[in-house]
Order: structure tokens, then C-alpha cells, then sequence
């Protein structure tokens, strides 16, 4: 029997969740099969296995950089999706109070223990067989023994916690956002505080196993509640406040202009989802600061330095989501008429998205930029940080050292918008073999780059025939980016999208950036090693200029089919 | 003669094997009812999506007040009040939020009026969009179609699974629009009991070829048997060999 003859007998309701979860999110899966595949490809031809470096004391602590960037992320990254795609947390409002099951499904002749169970058990099995094969392919061939059973029960557990939680109805708009995180940050705490008291496996998996069927009932009465169409309403409640609420400026003035209403759509439709999930993300990343013996420089240090990454990698995963036109449509990126008809032309629509992206990632960093000194202030880590900005300090002065926090600062700050806004042309285009194209490119790229770097870092000569080969690579990109920018400018200037004046200002402008950049790098590392040339190819390559320009090209061509 | 509000010439559109319009002309004189009517799947949208600038002609001219609604979308679209089938208004915002939205893209946006139509379309501001009935975004729809008193209304389906009480609100605004002298509206039906009722002329599209298009009442005299004058459903089944409303489930 074919593949396509057995799905079209399918009579089974648990087939035919299965066959909607592996239908809808295809491509998902297949990018979690083909990073397998090509990452063990890779090792077995390249290096000789992850484990082989690594010393045979690994424990959860000692996590290299390469093995974090062949196997902890994109395992985190695939996880995340996973909590998503099997919670339904990719379709629904997750600030509503309505359950986010599908309503779809209540109808279905199916009994609410299958609507519940099913979904579940898939996403259980799935989590827990990722975090298996993982942990088993990051220490093959080494032989390291390391735990299997309770990190497998404490994802699964995870998942079970996330789906009950999502799919439960709420009396109040928001709560669920702040239930789940207490929640599910309890749960962490727990496992973090047993795994520092070095608890045994069998206690863990005693303490872990239970979670499962817990939530699974839960997620029962939830999906039972739902289906009946409960859902309580603690607003009256609330009414008082929100009567004091109404009397506080609203902004029900009319908008001074077309562009300002559209960058408030924006801000509504997209610009919180990158500060809610850094903010719940944020917890889970600081409570590190808060367990014994973390206290160490490099641990505060590696702390510091996620969350501090955390905004602009959580860009990355929130950009195509971003440069949807309507989130609502989960599959579609067609542009949606009501937008399309805006008497607006698409450079104006494509500002407004690029002042969202600008308000979003401020907003991020002001969240960021709360919280690291909050946490430091009541971990007690704070005296670790001073001593080695004292160190830095004495050892190039307190103007460089100055100057270095602030452009690091800087420097994530517009990272984080760059990573937003500039694959916003692939998403604008509408066209789905583009979309597929690009994240299959940036796929590829992610699973060969890091054994690229292992075979460049294994070999001297690699390393000077790429030193000096340098200044014609980084030409021959700056080339290639310009004339790209080139060809975008010229379309944008005969489809009429930009006028001629708002082109050359758009030019002047870069060339401005780009010079003070070319200016603050010559500053900071000025020294005989380092051509100047260079630091220019370099500021022309750091600042964005031909992705972002294709953007509004980009809409027309999605606008005007 | 004045300029025509919209001027179609031998456009044609194929979605992959299909072909969805073939060489269609038309031309729509100001300050008149036009009722293009058809069976789903006929290429009404389509055309209106061209109108609209949202399909670039493949072979073929649109025109829209004399401009090119792909090479000069502001100039078209804020002249033109669209009400569509799809009905995609932000389920998030709410209706006073809809209402003050939409009234930033207009300079001619009536608050005046725009409060009116909300009463009497009995729309709560604060009420999400996510949470009205059909028919009340359809009424939503409508209202930010019609605050700004635009010189042309384009209707696509506009009351397509509704019932009949938001039916007349949506003729009643097709009437209110022409009352305001030079006004034009574009109105796309597959129930053509509603068009017959308002439209001056009628253009009928099957399978993406115009079969018929002319003044209303010509229509009627034209196929008018002894004393008895056909209905525009009859007169579709005679020119296209079903009705309308049927048409597209025996194509499927």
C-alpha cells in the first residue's frame, strides 16, 4: 500500500491528528530531519564526532562553544517550535481568555480524552525522542554515560504543562501569559535546585514521572471546559479600575497622518512579540545568577552573556512572523486585501514596519537593561561585574572602556533591528518557493559553517591562506553588495516606489553611517596590523543597505500580483 | 462626455492553466449603478482585484479615474471606498479603533458621519472585531467604506451569507452613495434579485468573457416577451444557460 493510498483509508481520529500536525507543519519537520541528516553527515566526514574533544567529566555545566552551536541550540530552537506547534500555540491569541484549542476540532465526533490525548502523546513522544537522539548523537563515540531517562520526562513534562496551560480558558485577558511562565518557571526551578543538590536519577524520574498524567488531566478539563464554551469572565471584577483606567489619556484623538496610523497597526499587529517572549525568556535565564556556587566570574559572565544575546536571536525566530502581513493567516503570505488597499504606497508601509521594528527592539532593550541589574542587585553578583569592568578599565582606560560598553550596547541594540528587518523582503515577496528557498539557504549555511570553522581552526595554513585572501573576499562581498543596491535603486527609481530625492537621501545616508563607522573602528583599533582599507570594507558590510532597500520592492511585487 | 470613472481595455489574467479573464473591455461613465454579475468562479473579483490595482494586468489596460491603479496606488485607492468579499478586517482592533484607523488615510473622512452610520448600524465602539457576528463586520465593513463619501464604491460580494436585514443596510448604501451627485458604485453579485433592484447597468461575466453588458432597462426591453419582461435571473440563464446562483456548484 502506498503512503498516499494509506492516508486517503485513514478512518483512525489519532491518524488523522497525526496527519494534520505532520501536514501543517511539513517543513518543520523536514528541517529537523534534514539538520539531522546533514549534521551527521558532516561529522562523520569532517570531524570526527562532537564527543571526541570533549573531556570525560562532561556534565550539564561544561558546555563547550562548539558543542553548544552544533547541538544545545538548535535542539533549543527545534524545542521551542515543538512547545508551538503542539500546543497550538502558533495559531491562537495567547493573550486571550478563550482556550487556544482549535475550535475547529470540538465538533469532530471524537471524545474530548482523544482531543486532549492524542495531541499530547505526539508532542511528548516527539520532545522526548529529539532530546534522545540529540543527547546520544553529542556524545557518540566517546561513550560518556550521561542521563537519558529524566531530562527526556522533564521536556515531555514541559510540553504536557505548556499544552494544559494554553489550551485552559481565563478569566482575564493576559492571565494565561503569566500563569504558564509561573508555572513552568517553578517547574525549572525545582529541577535546577535538585540537580544542584546532586539528587540521584531515580528520585528525579520518581519526581518527574507524575507530571505527565497531572497535566494531561488538566489539559482534559481544559479542553472539556473549552468545548462547552466555558469561559469564565473575572472582568466585572476589574470594572472599577477600569473605569479609572478610561480616565487616563487615550490617544482617541484622530492619528496626525496615514503614516502614523500605520505604524500604530504595526506596533499592535508585531511589536510586542519580541519583548513578551524575551520577557519570558528573561526568568529562566537570570535565575542562573540565583543558584549557589554560580557566583564565579565566568559563570556570571556566561549568564551576562546570554541574556544578552537572547534579543537578538529571539529577533531572528521573531522576524518571520514579522514580516508576515497578517499573523492571522498561519500559512498564507499573501497580503491581506484590507491592507493592500491602504491609499498608501508600499515605501510608506514599509516604514512603518521599520519604526515598529525600531519601537520593538527599544522596548526589548529597556526590559534587558532592567533586569540584568535588577537580578545582579539581588543575586549579590553585582561586586563580580564591577571588579572586571575595574580590570578593563585599568588596563585601557575608563574613555575606551566607556566607549566599548556603550558600542556593545549599541551594537546589540541594532543588531537586534537589523535581525528583525532585514529578511523582511523575503517574507513581503508573498512568494513561497522564496521563502522555502531562503530557509533552506540559511539552514545549510548553519549546519556547515560550524564545521568550516573547525577545519579552518584545525589547520595553519588554512588559516594564513585565509588571512590572506581576506581583503579579496571582503571586496568581492562589498562588490556584490553594492551592485545589488545598485540594481534595487534603479528598479525602485523607474517603478516610482521611492522619488528620486528620497533615494539620494537614502544614499547620503548610508555613506554618512557608514564613514562614522569606518571612523569609530579606526579609533578603537588603530595599529599597524590592521589595514584601514579594511576596517572600511568592513563598515560597508555592517551597515544594511541592499536587503533593506529590496523591501518596498519586495511589497509592490506582492501587492501588485 | 466626461472622462469614464473606470476603463478596462482587452485585459486577460490566466492563473496557471486557467484562464480567469479573457480580453475584457469595459467602460463605466460617472455617477451610475453598475452591477457586474456572475457566478462564483466567473472572474468577478478578479476584475475588481485589477480595478483595485491588486492584480497587475498581464495583457491590457486598467484605468481608474484615468491612472494606473499599479503605477499610482494612493491617487486610486483613497478615492475609492472597497467593501471586501473576504471581509478581513483586524479581528484584534476594536470598532472605535477601526473607525479611527481607517479615518487617518482619508482627508475627506466624515467623524460626523462615520458616528451616524455606527448608530445606525448598532456597532458598539468598544466591541472587538474578532467577536461580531458576519453580518456586523459586514456592517463595519461598510461604514469604513462609506465615511469618507469616496467617489467610487466597489462592492464585492457584499452580502453573500447574510441575512436580509444587512442586505438593505447594503443597498441602502449603494443608494446613499448615488444620492450624492457624480458618485459612482461598483457592485458584484452572483444573487441577482439585489442587483435588478439597484443597478442602472449590468455587465454579466461568465468563465471570464463579458456575454453582456448594457443599461438595465435596455437589457429588460431587449429580452422582453410579448408583455412580459424577464427577470435578470431568466435573462442570465438565456445568455450564459444556467443561473447564477447554481452555475458555480455544477462547475465544481
Amino acid at each position: 500500500m502506498t503512503m498516499r493510498s494509506h492516508w486517503s483509508d485513514m478512518r483512525s481520529p489519532a491518524l488523522a491528528i497525526a496527519w494534520e500536525f505532520g501536514r501543517r507543519h511539513r517543513w518543520g519537520f523536514a528541517a529537523l530531519a534534514g539538520y539531522s541528516l546533514l549534521l551527521g553527515m558532516t561529522d562523520l566526514l569532517i570531524v570526527a564526532g562532537p564527543a571526541a574533544s570533549m573531556d570525560p567529566s562532561w556534565d550539564l555545566v561544561e558546555i563547550t562553544p562548539r558543542f553548544a552551536a552544533k547541538v544545545v541550540v538548535p535542539v533549543s530552537i527545534f524545542t521551542y517550535y515543538f512547545l508551538a506547534v503542539f500546543s497550538f500555540g502558533l495559531t491562537g491569541d495567547l493573550a486571550a481568555r478563550q482556550s487556544m484549542y482549535p475550535a475547529r476540532l470540538f465538533t469532530l465526533p471524537v471524545t474530548t480524552d482523544a482531543l486532549a490525548g492524542w495531541p499530547m502523546l505526539y508532542g511528548a513522544a516527539t520532545l522526548a525522542g529529539l532530546f534522545m537522539a540529540a543527547t546520544r548523537f553529542a556524545v557518540w563515540p566517546s561513550g560518556v554515560d550521561i542521563p537519558l531517562v529524566w531530562p527526556a520526562l522533564f521536556v515531555a513534562a514541559t510540553l504536557a504543562w505548556t499544552q494544559a496551560l494554553m489550551w485552559l480558558s481565563y478569566g482575564l485577558p493576559g492571565l494565561r501569559v503569566i500563569v504558564t511562565v509561573l508555572w513552568l518557571a517553578t517547574i525549572d526551578a525545582v529541577v535546577f535546585t535538585a540537580l544542584e543538590r546532586k539528587v540521584s536519577e531515580s528520585v528525579m524520574i520518581a519526581a518527574l514521572a507524575p507530571q505527565v498524567p497531572l497535566a494531561y488531566l488538566c489539559a482534559r478539563f481544559a479542553v472539556a471546559r473549552a468545548r462547552r464554551g466555558d469561559v469564565p469572565d473575572w472582568r466585572p471584577a476589574f470594572a472599577r479600575l477600569a473605569r479609572l483606567a478610561a480616565l487616563l489619556p487615550q490617544g482617541r484623538d484622530r492619528f496626525p497622518s496615514a503614516a502614523r496610523a500605520q505604524s500604530w497597526f504595526e506596533w499592535r499587529v508585531h511589536g510586542k512579540s519580541l519583548p513578551g517572549w524575551v520577557g519570558v525568556l528573561l526568568p529562566f535565564e537570570l535565575v542562573f545568577l540565583f543558584v549557589a556556587g554560580n557566583e564565579t566570574p565566568s559563570l556570571v559572565a556566561y549568564t551576562l552573556c546570554g541574556v544578552l544575546l537572547t534579543p537578538p536571536l529571539v529577533a531572528a525566530f521573531a522576524a518571520p512572523r514579522v514580516r508576515k502581513s497578517s499573523p492571522q493567516l498561519s500559512d498564507g503570505y499573501a497580503i491581506t486585501p484590507f491592507t493592500a488597499t491602504r491609499p498608501l504606497t508600499s515605501a510608506v508601509l514599509i516604514a512603518a514596519k521599520l519604526q515598529m521594528a525600531m519601537w520593538s527592539t527599544l522596548a526589548t532593550w529597556l526590559l534587558v537593561l532592567v533586569a540584568i541589574p535588577s537580578a545582579l542587585t539581588l543575586s549579590g553578583t553585582w561586586t563580580v561585574v564591577i571588579e572586571r569592568v575595574r580590570e578593563l578599565s585599568d588596563a585601557i582606560g575608563p574613555p575606551r572602556t566607556a566607549v566599548i560598553g556603550l558600542l556593545a550596547v549599541s551594537g546589540l541594540v541594532v543588531w537586534t533591528w537589523k535581525q528583525l528587518v532585514q529578511s523582511l523582503y523575503v517574507g513581503l515577496s508573498g512568494r513561497e518557493w522564496l521563502i522555502r528557498l531562503s530557509t533552506g539557504l540559511t539552514l545549510t549555511v548553519l549546519i556547515f559553517i560550524e564545521p568550516i570553522i573547525a577545519w579552518v581552526r584545525a589547520s595553519d595554513a588554512v588559516r594564513v591562506a585565509l588571512w590572506n585572501a581576506m581583503p579579496w573576499i571582503l571586496a568581492g562581498l562589498v562588490c556584490a553588495k553594492v551592485s545589488a543596491a545598485s540594481w534595487i535603486a534603479a528598479r525602485l527609481q523607474s517603478s516610482r516606489l521611492l522619488s528620486d530625492r528620497a533615494l539620494v537621501t537614502g544614499a547620503a545616508s548610508w555613506v554618512v553611517v557608514v564613514l562614522a563607522l569606518y571612523a569609530l573602528f579606526g579609533w578603537l583599533v588603530s595599529g599597524p596590523l590592521i589595514p584601514r582599507y579594511f576596517l572600511l570594507l568592513l563598515a560597508i558590510l555592517a551597515v544594511p543597505l541592499a536587503r533593506l532597500s529590496a523591501a518596498p520592492l519586495a511589497l509592490a511585487w506582492n501587492r501588485h500580483r | 462626455m466626461s472622462e469614464p470613472v473606470i476603463s478596462v481595455s482587452e485585459l486577460s489574467r490566466r492563473f496557471g492553466d486557467k484562464t480567469a479573464l479573457a480580453s475584457v473591455s469595459l467602460s463605466m461613465p460617472r455617477g451610475a449603478v453598475y452591477g457586474l454579475v456572475g457566478a462564483n468562479g466567473a472572474g468577478k473579483t478578479t476584475l475588481i482585484r485589477h480595478i483595485l490595482g491588486l492584480l497587475r494586468a498581464e495583457s491590457g489596460s486598467v484605468r481608474v479615474f484615468g491612472l494606473d491603479p499599479v503605477a499610482d496606488p494612493v491617487a486610486v485607492l483613497s478615492r475609492i471606498g472597497y467593501l471586501s468579499e473576504e471581509n478581513d478586517l483586524p479581528g484584534w482592533m476594536r470598532v472605535d479603533e477601526l473607525i479611527r484607523y481607517t479615518g487617518a488615510f482619508y482627508p475627506a473622512w466624515d467623524d460626523g458621519y462615520a458616528e451616524e452610520l455606527r448608530h445606525k448600524f448598532d456597532l458598539d465602539p468598544s466591541a472587538k472585531i474578532q467577536n461580531l457576528s458576519k453580518g456586523q463586520k459586514a456592517r463595519a465593513g461598510l461604514l469604513i467604506a462609506l465615511a469618507y463619501r469616496p467617489e467610487l464604491l466597489v462592492l464585492d460580494e457584499p452580502s453573500s451569507g447574510l441575512d436580509p436585514i444587512v442586505r438593505r443596510d447594503i443597498l441602502g448604501a449603494v443608494i446613499r452613495t448615488i444620492a450624492h451627485e457624480g458618485r459612482t458604485v461598483l457592485f458584484s453579485s452572483h444573487l441577482l434579485d439585489e442587483v435588478e433592484q439597484v443597478a442602472d447597468h449590468v455587465t454579466m461575466i461568465h468563465q471570464g468573457k463579458i456575454v453582456l453588458s448594457a443599461p438595465l432597462d435596455e437589457i429588460k426591453r431587449s429580452h422582453r416577451v410579448g408583455e412580459r419582461v424577464p427577470t435578470l435571473d431568466e435573462i442570465f440563464v438565456a445568455q450564459v444557460g444556467m443561473p447564477a446562483a447554481d452555475s458555480s456548484l455544477r462547475s465544481e
